[in-house]
Protein backbone atom coordinates (compact mmCIF):
# COMPACT_ATOMS: atom_id res chain seq x y z
CA UNK A 1 0.00 0.00 0.00
CA UNK A 2 2.37 2.13 1.33
CA UNK A 3 4.87 1.75 -2.66
CA UNK A 4 1.93 2.14 -4.40
CA UNK A 5 1.44 5.84 -3.07
CA UNK A 6 4.97 6.53 -3.40
CA UNK A 7 4.88 5.36 -6.75
CA UNK A 8 1.93 7.55 -8.01
CA UNK A 9 3.57 10.77 -5.82
CA UNK A 10 6.27 9.79 -8.00
CA UNK A 11 4.59 9.66 -11.33
CA UNK A 12 2.76 12.71 -10.60
CA UNK A 13 6.19 14.09 -10.00
CA UNK A 14 7.34 12.97 -13.49
CA UNK A 15 4.13 13.95 -15.22
CA UNK A 16 4.76 17.85 -13.59
CA UNK A 17 7.96 18.22 -15.17
CA UNK A 18 6.40 16.78 -18.20
CA UNK A 19 3.37 19.56 -18.26
CA UNK A 20 5.71 22.40 -17.45
CA UNK A 21 8.12 20.97 -20.96
CA UNK A 22 4.89 21.01 -22.86
CA UNK A 23 3.60 24.39 -21.61
CA UNK A 24 7.08 25.69 -22.34
CA UNK A 25 6.82 24.51 -26.03
CA UNK A 26 3.12 25.54 -26.76
CA UNK A 27 4.12 29.26 -25.37
CA UNK A 28 7.31 29.20 -27.81
CA UNK A 29 5.45 28.26 -30.48
CA UNK A 30 3.53 31.39 -29.50
CA UNK A 31 5.73 34.26 -29.21
CA UNK A 32 8.39 32.46 -31.60
CA UNK A 33 5.88 34.12 -34.88
CA UNK A 34 6.29 37.59 -32.94
CA UNK A 35 10.33 37.32 -32.43
CA UNK A 36 10.77 36.43 -35.93
CA UNK A 37 8.73 39.14 -37.20
CA UNK A 38 10.59 41.76 -34.36
CA UNK A 39 13.92 40.14 -35.52
CA UNK A 40 14.34 40.30 -39.07
CA UNK A 41 11.87 43.61 -38.98
CA UNK A 42 16.08 45.02 -37.63
CA UNK A 43 17.45 43.25 -40.71
CA UNK A 44 18.19 44.24 -44.16
CA UNK A 45 17.12 43.16 -47.00
CA UNK A 46 19.85 40.77 -47.81
CA UNK A 47 19.88 39.19 -44.20
CA UNK A 48 16.74 38.82 -44.36
CA UNK A 49 17.00 36.92 -47.56
CA UNK A 50 20.49 34.91 -46.74
CA UNK A 51 18.95 33.17 -43.29
CA UNK A 52 15.89 34.26 -41.86
CA UNK A 53 16.38 32.59 -39.12
CA UNK A 54 19.96 33.93 -38.09
CA UNK A 55 20.20 35.59 -35.00
CA UNK A 56 23.08 37.24 -36.17
CA UNK A 57 22.31 40.64 -37.56
CA UNK A 58 25.41 42.28 -39.41
CA UNK A 59 24.28 45.41 -39.18
CA UNK A 60 21.21 47.10 -37.02
CA UNK A 61 18.95 48.12 -39.76
CA UNK A 62 16.94 50.39 -37.75
CA UNK A 63 16.29 52.29 -41.31
CA UNK A 64 12.79 50.60 -41.78
CA UNK A 65 11.34 52.06 -39.06
CA UNK A 66 12.47 55.25 -39.51
CA UNK A 67 10.71 55.12 -42.95
CA UNK A 68 8.08 53.67 -41.07
CA UNK A 69 7.73 56.69 -39.08
CA UNK A 70 8.59 59.63 -41.75
CA UNK A 71 7.30 58.32 -44.90
CA UNK A 72 4.50 56.13 -43.95
CA UNK A 73 3.20 58.69 -41.24
CA UNK A 74 2.31 55.64 -39.05
CA UNK A 75 1.85 57.71 -36.22
CA UNK A 76 -0.89 59.68 -38.15
CA UNK A 77 -2.46 56.57 -38.08
CA UNK A 78 -1.95 56.33 -35.17
CA UNK A 79 -4.23 59.10 -34.44
CA UNK A 80 -7.14 58.43 -36.69
CA UNK A 81 -7.32 54.41 -34.82
CA UNK A 82 -7.60 56.34 -31.53
CA UNK A 83 -9.92 58.71 -32.39
CA UNK A 84 -11.97 56.24 -33.44
CA UNK A 85 -10.91 53.52 -30.66
CA UNK A 86 -12.06 56.30 -27.80
CA UNK A 87 -14.86 57.46 -29.66
CA UNK A 88 -16.57 54.32 -29.64
CA UNK A 89 -15.11 53.50 -26.18
CA UNK A 90 -17.16 56.65 -24.62
CA UNK A 91 -20.50 55.81 -26.73
CA UNK A 92 -20.51 52.52 -25.46
CA UNK A 93 -20.08 53.33 -21.68
CA UNK A 94 -22.35 56.50 -21.97
CA UNK A 95 -25.21 54.60 -23.76
CA UNK A 96 -24.49 51.31 -21.90
CA UNK A 97 -24.17 52.15 -18.31
CA UNK A 98 -27.87 53.72 -18.52
CA UNK A 99 -29.33 50.80 -20.23
CA UNK A 100 -27.25 47.96 -18.17
CA UNK A 101 -28.46 50.08 -14.87
CA UNK A 102 -32.43 49.99 -15.93
CA UNK A 103 -31.94 46.32 -16.74
CA UNK A 104 -30.26 44.94 -13.88
CA UNK A 105 -32.18 47.64 -11.28
CA UNK A 106 -35.18 48.83 -12.62
CA UNK A 107 -38.80 47.58 -12.75
CA UNK A 108 -40.64 48.12 -16.23
CA UNK A 109 -42.93 46.34 -18.50
CA UNK A 110 -41.58 44.23 -21.05
CA UNK A 111 -38.13 44.45 -19.84
CA UNK A 112 -36.66 40.85 -20.12
CA UNK A 113 -38.30 40.65 -23.75
CA UNK A 114 -36.09 44.10 -24.99
CA UNK A 115 -33.00 42.69 -23.44
CA UNK A 116 -33.28 39.38 -24.97
CA UNK A 117 -33.82 41.19 -28.39
CA UNK A 118 -31.35 43.50 -28.07
CA UNK A 119 -28.96 41.03 -26.74
CA UNK A 120 -29.78 38.85 -29.83
CA UNK A 121 -28.46 41.62 -32.43
CA UNK A 122 -25.30 40.23 -31.26
CA UNK A 123 -25.71 37.46 -33.92
CA UNK A 124 -26.18 39.83 -36.86
CA UNK A 125 -23.02 39.99 -38.62
CA UNK A 126 -21.44 42.62 -39.65
CA UNK A 127 -21.35 41.44 -43.15
CA UNK A 128 -24.99 41.07 -43.83
CA UNK A 129 -25.35 44.48 -42.79
CA UNK A 130 -22.53 46.37 -44.06
CA UNK A 131 -24.06 47.23 -47.87
CA UNK A 132 -27.38 49.16 -46.57
CA UNK A 133 -25.46 50.82 -43.94
CA UNK A 134 -22.46 52.19 -46.28
CA UNK A 135 -25.58 53.22 -48.46
CA UNK A 136 -27.21 55.17 -45.30
CA UNK A 137 -24.06 56.73 -44.06
CA UNK A 138 -23.84 57.87 -48.13
CA UNK A 139 -27.07 59.18 -48.32
CA UNK A 140 -26.44 61.15 -44.47
CA UNK A 141 -22.75 62.23 -46.23
CA UNK A 142 -21.03 60.53 -43.60
CA UNK A 143 -19.32 57.67 -45.55
CA UNK A 144 -15.43 58.98 -45.14
CA UNK A 145 -16.16 60.04 -41.59
CA UNK A 146 -14.96 58.67 -38.09
CA UNK A 147 -18.78 58.80 -36.80
CA UNK A 148 -19.67 56.19 -39.40
CA UNK A 149 -17.07 53.69 -38.06
CA UNK A 150 -17.67 54.90 -34.73
CA UNK A 151 -21.70 54.55 -34.65
CA UNK A 152 -21.62 51.14 -36.71
CA UNK A 153 -18.54 49.69 -34.00
CA UNK A 154 -21.01 51.10 -31.19
CA UNK A 155 -23.74 49.33 -32.41
CA UNK A 156 -21.98 46.24 -33.20
CA UNK A 157 -20.33 45.59 -29.76
CA UNK A 158 -23.18 47.43 -27.25
CA UNK A 159 -25.18 44.30 -26.74
CA UNK A 160 -21.98 42.52 -25.83
CA UNK A 161 -21.42 45.42 -23.65
CA UNK A 162 -24.89 45.48 -21.68
CA UNK A 163 -24.78 41.61 -21.37
CA UNK A 164 -20.78 42.27 -19.14
CA UNK A 165 -22.29 44.89 -17.31
CA UNK A 166 -25.76 44.17 -16.61
CA UNK A 167 -25.05 40.70 -14.85
CA UNK A 168 -22.03 43.27 -12.67
CA UNK A 169 -25.01 45.67 -11.83
CA UNK A 170 -27.22 43.42 -10.49
CA UNK A 171 -24.54 42.44 -8.13
CA UNK A 172 -25.17 45.96 -6.11
CA UNK A 173 -27.08 45.59 -3.40
CA UNK A 174 -30.56 47.01 -3.64
CA UNK A 175 -30.32 48.39 -0.29
CA UNK A 176 -27.22 50.95 -1.01
CA UNK A 177 -29.54 52.54 -3.80
CA UNK A 178 -32.91 53.03 -1.97
CA UNK A 179 -30.64 54.42 0.77
CA UNK A 180 -29.22 56.93 -1.38
CA UNK A 181 -32.65 58.11 -2.77
CA UNK A 182 -33.90 58.26 0.87
CA UNK A 183 -30.81 60.40 1.29
CA UNK A 184 -32.43 62.44 -1.94
CA UNK A 185 -30.51 61.22 -4.50
CA UNK A 186 -31.45 61.10 -8.12
CA UNK A 187 -31.31 59.37 -11.03
CA UNK A 188 -27.68 60.59 -12.11
CA UNK A 189 -26.41 60.97 -8.35
CA UNK A 190 -27.13 56.84 -8.17
CA UNK A 191 -25.49 56.25 -11.20
CA UNK A 192 -22.44 58.79 -10.78
CA UNK A 193 -21.76 57.64 -7.04
CA UNK A 194 -23.41 54.07 -7.01
CA UNK A 195 -23.22 52.08 -10.17
CA UNK A 196 -20.26 53.21 -11.39
CA UNK A 197 -18.04 53.08 -8.25
CA UNK A 198 -19.54 49.47 -7.83
CA UNK A 199 -19.88 47.91 -11.48
CA UNK A 200 -16.14 49.52 -12.65
CA UNK A 201 -14.55 46.01 -13.30
CA UNK A 202 -17.08 45.55 -15.50
CA UNK A 203 -16.62 48.77 -16.91
CA UNK A 204 -12.83 48.67 -16.84
CA UNK A 205 -12.69 45.37 -18.76
CA UNK A 206 -15.29 47.19 -21.33
CA UNK A 207 -12.64 49.75 -21.85
CA UNK A 208 -9.38 47.44 -22.10
CA UNK A 209 -11.61 45.01 -24.51
CA UNK A 210 -12.99 47.44 -27.08
CA UNK A 211 -9.42 49.21 -27.23
CA UNK A 212 -8.17 45.84 -28.15
CA UNK A 213 -10.44 45.22 -30.83
CA UNK A 214 -11.13 48.37 -32.59
CA UNK A 215 -7.50 48.60 -32.50
CA UNK A 216 -7.27 45.46 -34.39
CA UNK A 217 -10.20 45.09 -36.43
CA UNK A 218 -10.12 45.52 -40.13
CA UNK A 219 -13.25 44.84 -41.88
CA UNK A 220 -15.48 48.23 -41.27
CA UNK A 221 -13.33 50.76 -41.43
CA UNK A 222 -11.83 49.19 -44.56
CA UNK A 223 -15.14 49.52 -45.96
CA UNK A 224 -16.62 52.96 -44.46
CA UNK A 225 -13.14 55.08 -44.81
CA UNK A 226 -11.76 55.10 -48.29
CA UNK A 227 -10.21 58.19 -47.35
CA UNK A 228 -6.28 57.82 -47.11
CA UNK A 229 -5.72 60.44 -44.66
CA UNK A 230 -8.55 59.25 -42.32
CA UNK A 231 -7.33 55.26 -42.42
CA UNK A 232 -7.09 53.30 -39.37
CA UNK A 233 -3.46 51.67 -39.35
CA UNK A 234 -4.74 48.29 -39.93
CA UNK A 235 -6.47 49.26 -43.23
CA UNK A 236 -3.10 51.33 -43.87
CA UNK A 237 -1.21 48.06 -43.20
CA UNK A 238 -3.30 45.63 -44.75
CA UNK A 239 -2.97 47.52 -47.79
CA UNK A 240 1.17 48.21 -47.61
CA UNK A 241 1.21 44.00 -47.14
CA UNK A 242 -1.34 43.29 -49.59
CA UNK A 243 1.69 44.06 -51.97
CA UNK A 244 3.26 41.36 -52.69
CA UNK A 245 6.08 42.93 -53.96
CA UNK A 246 7.27 44.56 -50.87
CA UNK A 247 9.78 44.22 -49.01
CA UNK A 248 9.25 41.78 -45.83
CA UNK A 249 11.44 43.26 -43.54
CA UNK A 250 9.70 47.12 -43.88
CA UNK A 251 5.86 45.54 -43.49
CA UNK A 252 7.51 43.46 -40.25
CA UNK A 253 8.63 46.90 -39.34
CA UNK A 254 5.37 48.68 -39.28
CA UNK A 255 3.34 45.44 -38.51
CA UNK A 256 5.49 45.53 -34.92
CA UNK A 257 4.97 49.16 -34.16
CA UNK A 258 1.01 48.41 -35.29
CA UNK A 259 1.00 45.76 -32.20
CA UNK A 260 2.63 47.70 -29.65
CA UNK A 261 0.06 49.79 -28.28
CA UNK A 262 -2.55 46.57 -27.81
CA UNK A 263 0.45 44.75 -26.11
CA UNK A 264 1.10 47.21 -23.68
CA UNK A 265 -2.45 47.78 -22.80
CA UNK A 266 -2.61 43.62 -22.20
CA UNK A 267 0.27 43.80 -20.55
CA UNK A 268 -0.96 46.68 -17.61
CA UNK A 269 -4.36 44.41 -17.27
CA UNK A 270 -3.80 41.32 -18.08
CA UNK A 271 -5.39 40.23 -14.88
CA UNK A 272 -8.99 42.02 -16.00
CA UNK A 273 -9.03 40.42 -19.28
CA UNK A 274 -8.09 36.82 -18.42
CA UNK A 275 -10.73 36.99 -15.49
CA UNK A 276 -13.40 38.46 -18.10
CA UNK A 277 -13.40 36.24 -20.47
CA UNK A 278 -13.32 33.06 -18.26
CA UNK A 279 -16.40 34.40 -16.55
CA UNK A 280 -17.77 35.29 -19.65
CA UNK A 281 -18.58 31.97 -20.60
CA UNK A 282 -20.70 31.52 -17.48
CA UNK A 283 -22.74 34.57 -18.23
CA UNK A 284 -24.49 33.71 -21.22
CA UNK B 1 -51.00 58.40 1.84
CA UNK B 2 -47.82 55.88 2.05
CA UNK B 3 -48.87 53.44 -0.58
CA UNK B 4 -49.87 56.18 -2.90
CA UNK B 5 -46.35 57.47 -2.62
CA UNK B 6 -44.90 53.88 -3.32
CA UNK B 7 -46.89 53.32 -6.57
CA UNK B 8 -46.12 56.65 -7.95
CA UNK B 9 -42.03 56.16 -7.24
CA UNK B 10 -42.52 52.65 -9.23
CA UNK B 11 -44.19 54.75 -11.71
CA UNK B 12 -41.14 57.05 -11.96
CA UNK B 13 -38.81 54.16 -11.64
CA UNK B 14 -40.45 52.52 -14.74
CA UNK B 15 -40.37 55.88 -16.54
CA UNK B 16 -36.79 56.25 -16.06
CA UNK B 17 -36.35 52.72 -16.78
CA UNK B 18 -37.14 53.01 -20.34
CA UNK B 19 -36.01 56.30 -21.12
CA UNK B 20 -32.44 54.58 -20.26
CA UNK B 21 -32.76 52.24 -22.82
CA UNK B 22 -33.94 54.84 -25.38
CA UNK B 23 -30.60 55.54 -27.14
CA UNK B 24 -29.55 51.67 -27.61
CA UNK B 25 -32.80 51.30 -28.87
CA UNK B 26 -32.77 53.64 -31.30
CA UNK B 27 -29.04 53.37 -32.03
CA UNK B 28 -29.44 49.20 -32.46
CA UNK B 29 -33.17 49.93 -34.79
CA UNK B 30 -30.89 52.08 -37.29
CA UNK B 31 -27.51 50.59 -37.02
CA UNK B 32 -29.00 46.81 -36.85
CA UNK B 33 -32.01 46.13 -37.69
CA UNK B 34 -32.80 48.52 -40.28
CA UNK B 35 -29.66 47.98 -42.54
CA UNK B 36 -30.86 43.66 -41.78
CA UNK B 37 -34.16 44.35 -43.35
CA UNK B 38 -32.63 46.47 -45.96
CA UNK B 39 -30.83 43.67 -47.05
CA UNK B 40 -33.47 40.92 -46.92
CA UNK B 41 -35.81 43.33 -48.76
CA UNK B 42 -32.63 44.22 -51.66
CA UNK B 43 -31.71 40.46 -51.99
CA UNK B 44 -34.91 40.30 -54.21
CA UNK B 45 -33.96 42.94 -55.98
CA UNK B 46 -31.50 43.80 -58.76
CA UNK B 47 -30.06 46.94 -56.82
CA UNK B 48 -26.81 48.53 -57.64
CA UNK B 49 -26.70 51.36 -55.20
CA UNK B 50 -27.70 54.15 -57.99
CA UNK B 51 -30.34 53.48 -60.46
CA UNK B 52 -31.38 49.90 -60.70
CA UNK B 53 -33.98 49.17 -58.07
CA UNK B 54 -36.08 46.57 -59.91
CA UNK B 55 -38.11 43.59 -58.04
CA UNK B 56 -36.44 40.28 -59.70
CA UNK B 57 -38.01 37.79 -57.21
CA UNK B 58 -35.88 34.75 -56.43
CA UNK B 59 -32.99 35.54 -59.27
CA UNK B 60 -30.20 36.59 -57.28
CA UNK B 61 -30.92 33.34 -54.96
CA UNK B 62 -31.27 30.86 -57.83
CA UNK B 63 -28.11 32.27 -59.98
CA UNK B 64 -26.60 31.89 -56.80
CA UNK B 65 -27.24 28.24 -55.55
CA UNK B 66 -26.71 27.36 -59.96
CA UNK B 67 -24.41 29.77 -61.47
CA UNK B 68 -21.88 31.07 -59.14
CA UNK B 69 -18.80 29.60 -57.21
CA UNK B 70 -21.16 29.33 -53.75
CA UNK B 71 -21.10 25.51 -53.44
CA UNK B 72 -16.88 26.68 -53.14
CA UNK B 73 -17.88 29.36 -50.65
CA UNK B 74 -19.87 27.06 -48.17
CA UNK B 75 -17.02 24.10 -49.08
CA UNK B 76 -14.44 26.65 -47.70
CA UNK B 77 -16.65 28.07 -44.48
CA UNK B 78 -17.23 23.72 -43.34
CA UNK B 79 -13.36 23.25 -44.23
CA UNK B 80 -12.64 26.22 -41.89
CA UNK B 81 -14.97 24.76 -39.50
CA UNK B 82 -12.24 21.70 -38.69
CA UNK B 83 -10.87 24.55 -37.00
CA UNK B 84 -12.97 24.51 -33.87
CA UNK B 85 -12.90 20.82 -32.76
CA UNK B 86 -9.12 21.12 -32.74
CA UNK B 87 -8.88 24.67 -30.74
CA UNK B 88 -11.74 23.24 -27.92
CA UNK B 89 -9.26 19.90 -27.75
CA UNK B 90 -6.09 21.72 -27.71
CA UNK B 91 -7.38 24.53 -25.62
CA UNK B 92 -8.98 21.75 -23.22
CA UNK B 93 -5.48 20.24 -22.61
CA UNK B 94 -3.88 23.53 -22.07
CA UNK B 95 -6.67 24.70 -19.86
CA UNK B 96 -5.77 21.33 -17.72
CA UNK B 97 -2.76 21.92 -17.93
CA UNK B 98 -2.89 24.99 -16.64
CA UNK B 99 -5.10 24.36 -13.80
CA UNK B 100 -2.56 21.51 -12.00
CA UNK B 101 -0.85 25.24 -10.98
CA UNK B 102 2.77 24.24 -12.40
CA UNK B 103 5.51 26.65 -11.29
CA UNK B 104 4.98 29.54 -13.12
CA UNK B 105 1.03 29.08 -14.36
CA UNK B 106 -0.03 32.76 -13.94
CA UNK B 107 2.68 33.39 -16.05
CA UNK B 108 1.84 30.99 -18.83
CA UNK B 109 -1.65 31.85 -18.33
CA UNK B 110 -1.09 35.14 -19.76
CA UNK B 111 1.19 34.16 -22.33
CA UNK B 112 -1.12 31.70 -23.59
CA UNK B 113 -4.05 34.52 -24.70
CA UNK B 114 -0.91 36.47 -26.52
CA UNK B 115 -1.96 35.48 -30.01
CA UNK B 116 -5.79 37.22 -29.39
CA UNK B 117 -3.80 40.75 -28.68
CA UNK B 118 -2.22 40.56 -31.93
CA UNK B 119 -3.91 41.84 -35.12
CA UNK B 120 -5.55 39.35 -37.11
CA UNK B 121 -4.09 41.41 -40.30
CA UNK B 122 -0.12 40.23 -38.65
CA UNK B 123 -1.38 36.84 -37.97
CA UNK B 124 -2.83 36.23 -41.24
CA UNK B 125 0.45 38.04 -42.83
CA UNK B 126 2.99 35.91 -40.29
CA UNK B 127 1.57 32.74 -41.97
CA UNK B 128 1.86 34.00 -45.20
CA UNK B 129 5.65 34.73 -44.97
CA UNK B 130 5.87 31.27 -43.28
CA UNK B 131 4.16 29.18 -45.85
CA UNK B 132 5.55 31.19 -48.40
CA UNK B 133 7.13 29.43 -51.65
CA UNK B 134 10.81 29.99 -50.07
CA UNK B 135 9.52 30.53 -47.09
CA UNK B 136 11.06 29.32 -43.22
CA UNK B 137 8.28 26.63 -43.38
CA UNK B 138 9.93 25.42 -46.72
CA UNK B 139 13.05 26.48 -45.54
CA UNK B 140 13.42 23.88 -42.48
CA UNK B 141 11.57 21.11 -44.53
CA UNK B 142 14.33 21.33 -47.27
CA UNK B 143 16.47 21.45 -44.79
CA UNK B 144 15.67 18.09 -42.89
CA UNK B 145 15.34 16.07 -46.14
CA UNK B 146 11.72 16.49 -46.45
CA UNK B 147 11.88 18.37 -49.59
CA UNK B 148 9.41 16.91 -51.31
CA UNK B 149 6.97 18.39 -48.58
CA UNK B 150 8.06 21.82 -49.53
CA UNK B 151 5.01 23.16 -51.86
CA UNK B 152 3.36 25.91 -52.70
CA UNK B 153 1.45 25.82 -49.70
CA UNK B 154 -0.99 29.08 -50.61
CA UNK B 155 -1.00 27.97 -54.78
CA UNK B 156 -3.56 25.29 -54.14
CA UNK B 157 -6.84 24.85 -52.74
CA UNK B 158 -6.41 22.01 -50.25
CA UNK B 159 -2.79 22.99 -49.05
CA UNK B 160 -4.13 27.23 -48.76
CA UNK B 161 -6.85 25.76 -46.94
CA UNK B 162 -4.90 23.33 -44.39
CA UNK B 163 -2.79 26.70 -43.58
CA UNK B 164 -5.82 28.65 -42.94
CA UNK B 165 -7.34 26.07 -40.44
CA UNK B 166 -3.67 26.30 -38.98
CA UNK B 167 -3.88 29.83 -38.64
CA UNK B 168 -7.05 29.80 -37.23
CA UNK B 169 -6.48 27.71 -34.68
CA UNK B 170 -3.23 28.97 -33.16
CA UNK B 171 -4.98 32.23 -33.07
CA UNK B 172 -7.71 30.65 -31.20
CA UNK B 173 -6.13 28.39 -28.69
CA UNK B 174 -5.90 31.28 -26.03
CA UNK B 175 -9.32 32.05 -25.76
CA UNK B 176 -10.32 28.49 -25.24
CA UNK B 177 -7.95 27.76 -22.46
CA UNK B 178 -9.01 30.77 -20.74
CA UNK B 179 -12.60 30.29 -21.25
CA UNK B 180 -12.50 26.57 -20.03
CA UNK B 181 -10.43 27.55 -17.34
CA UNK B 182 -13.35 30.08 -16.34
CA UNK B 183 -15.63 27.23 -16.35
CA UNK B 184 -13.14 24.50 -14.40
CA UNK B 185 -12.91 27.44 -11.67
CA UNK B 186 -16.18 26.65 -10.76
CA UNK B 187 -15.25 22.80 -10.34
CA UNK B 188 -14.89 22.12 -6.45
CA UNK B 189 -10.87 21.39 -5.82
CA UNK B 190 -12.09 18.70 -3.48
CA UNK B 191 -13.33 16.95 -6.86
CA UNK B 192 -9.23 16.97 -8.24
CA UNK B 193 -7.54 16.00 -4.97
CA UNK B 194 -9.90 13.01 -4.68
CA UNK B 195 -8.99 12.14 -8.18
CA UNK B 196 -6.00 12.15 -7.83
CA UNK B 197 -5.65 10.41 -4.24
CA UNK B 198 -7.22 7.67 -6.24
CA UNK B 199 -4.38 7.84 -8.79
CA UNK B 200 -6.50 9.24 -11.94
CA UNK B 201 -3.70 10.50 -14.58
CA UNK B 202 -4.02 13.31 -16.41
CA UNK B 203 -5.96 11.45 -19.03
CA UNK B 204 -9.36 10.14 -17.00
CA UNK B 205 -8.83 13.81 -15.20
CA UNK B 206 -9.51 14.95 -18.49
CA UNK B 207 -11.90 13.10 -19.79
CA UNK B 208 -13.83 11.82 -16.60
CA UNK B 209 -13.85 14.31 -14.40
CA UNK B 210 -13.39 18.09 -16.03
CA UNK B 211 -14.89 17.33 -19.53
CA UNK B 212 -18.97 16.40 -17.90
CA UNK B 213 -18.59 18.65 -15.14
CA UNK B 214 -18.12 22.17 -17.81
CA UNK B 215 -20.58 20.72 -20.52
CA UNK B 216 -22.36 23.82 -20.71
CA UNK B 217 -18.87 26.17 -20.74
CA UNK B 218 -17.20 23.78 -23.92
CA UNK B 219 -20.93 24.03 -25.66
CA UNK B 220 -20.77 27.80 -25.16
CA UNK B 221 -16.93 27.71 -25.99
CA UNK B 222 -18.17 25.56 -29.62
CA UNK B 223 -21.00 27.79 -30.51
CA UNK B 224 -19.29 30.59 -30.16
CA UNK B 225 -15.94 29.79 -32.29
CA UNK B 226 -18.23 28.29 -34.62
CA UNK B 227 -19.90 31.23 -35.41
CA UNK B 228 -17.10 33.24 -35.52
CA UNK B 229 -15.48 31.30 -37.75
CA UNK B 230 -18.54 31.95 -40.43
CA UNK B 231 -18.51 35.93 -39.67
CA UNK B 232 -14.95 37.32 -38.17
CA UNK B 233 -12.10 35.57 -40.20
CA UNK B 234 -12.53 38.14 -42.68
CA UNK B 235 -9.06 39.80 -41.90
CA UNK B 236 -7.19 36.47 -41.71
CA UNK B 237 -7.94 35.67 -45.43
CA UNK B 238 -7.57 38.95 -46.59
CA UNK B 239 -4.00 38.97 -45.70
CA UNK B 240 -3.08 35.29 -45.83
CA UNK B 241 -4.55 34.35 -49.43
CA UNK B 242 -6.75 36.90 -50.10
CA UNK B 243 -9.19 34.38 -51.27
CA UNK B 244 -7.21 32.96 -53.75
CA UNK B 245 -6.50 30.94 -56.15
CA UNK B 246 -9.19 31.75 -58.08
CA UNK B 247 -12.15 31.82 -54.96
CA UNK B 248 -10.67 28.93 -54.05
CA UNK B 249 -10.32 30.24 -50.20
CA UNK B 250 -13.13 32.61 -50.26
CA UNK B 251 -15.83 31.96 -47.70
CA UNK B 252 -19.36 33.47 -47.90
CA UNK B 253 -18.65 36.84 -45.85
CA UNK B 254 -15.65 37.46 -48.25
CA UNK B 255 -17.48 37.25 -51.02
CA UNK B 256 -19.96 39.70 -50.15
CA UNK B 257 -16.48 42.13 -49.42
CA UNK B 258 -15.37 41.39 -53.54
CA UNK B 259 -19.37 42.07 -54.62
CA UNK B 260 -18.94 45.22 -52.46
CA UNK B 261 -15.85 45.89 -54.85
CA UNK B 262 -16.99 45.09 -58.17
CA UNK B 263 -17.99 47.63 -60.67
CA UNK B 264 -21.38 45.98 -61.78
CA UNK B 265 -22.27 46.60 -58.33
CA UNK B 266 -24.19 43.46 -58.12
CA UNK B 267 -25.43 44.74 -54.47
CA UNK B 268 -29.08 42.93 -54.63
CA UNK B 269 -26.72 39.48 -55.23
CA UNK B 270 -24.45 40.60 -52.54
CA UNK B 271 -27.76 41.15 -50.04
CA UNK B 272 -29.12 37.53 -51.45
CA UNK B 273 -25.52 36.05 -49.90
CA UNK B 274 -25.61 38.40 -46.77
CA UNK B 275 -29.23 36.70 -46.18
CA UNK B 276 -27.51 33.33 -46.76
CA UNK B 277 -25.27 33.44 -44.66
CA UNK B 278 -27.77 35.79 -42.08
CA UNK B 279 -29.92 32.12 -42.28
CA UNK B 280 -27.08 29.79 -41.48
CA UNK B 281 -25.59 31.90 -38.56
CA UNK B 282 -29.08 32.16 -37.14
CA UNK B 283 -29.64 27.90 -37.24
CA UNK B 284 -26.50 27.69 -35.46
CA UNK B 285 -27.75 29.86 -32.95
CA UNK B 286 -31.26 27.99 -32.19
CA UNK B 287 -29.21 25.47 -32.43
CA UNK B 288 -27.38 26.21 -29.37
CA UNK B 289 -30.64 27.52 -27.48
CA UNK B 290 -31.96 23.73 -27.78
CA UNK B 291 -28.83 22.25 -26.39
CA UNK B 292 -28.77 25.21 -23.56
CA UNK B 293 -32.31 24.58 -22.69
CA UNK B 294 -31.62 20.72 -22.74
CA UNK B 295 -28.88 21.26 -20.73
CA UNK B 296 -30.33 23.15 -18.05
CA UNK B 297 -33.48 20.46 -18.16
CA UNK B 298 -30.58 17.89 -16.78
CA UNK B 299 -29.16 19.55 -14.00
Amino acid sequence: MDTYKKQIISNQRISKYAIFIILVLLITSFLYPLFFMFLNSVKSHVDYLKNPFSLHITKFEWSNYLTMISQFKIFSLFRNTLIISILTIIFILAIGIIASYSFAKLKFKGKNVILFLILSTMFIPVQVTIIPIYMLFSKLHMVNTYWAVILTYTAMFIPEAILLMTSTFRGIPDELIEAAELDGAGYFDVIRYIIIPMGRSAIILTIIFYFIVTWNDLFTPMVLLQDMEKRTVMVALASLISRYTGDPTFQFAGLVLAAIPAILVYAFFQRFIIKGIGEGSSKV
Amino acid sequence: MKKRFKVNLNKSKALQGLLSIIPVIILLLFIRLYPMVAAIYRSFTNWDGLYKNDWVGLKNYIDIFTNSPFWTLLRNNMVLLISVPLQVIIGLFVAVLLYEEVAGWRFFRALIYIPQIISAVTIGFLFRIAFGLDGPINLILRKIGLGFLAVEWLGNAPTALFVLVLCLTWFSIGWQAIVILGGMSKIPPSVFEAARLDGANFWQRTFRIVVPMISRTLEYAIIMSMVWTFTSVFAFIYSLTNGGPGYETTTIDYMIYIKFYQSSAPYGSACALAVILLIIITIFTIIEMRFANKASEWE
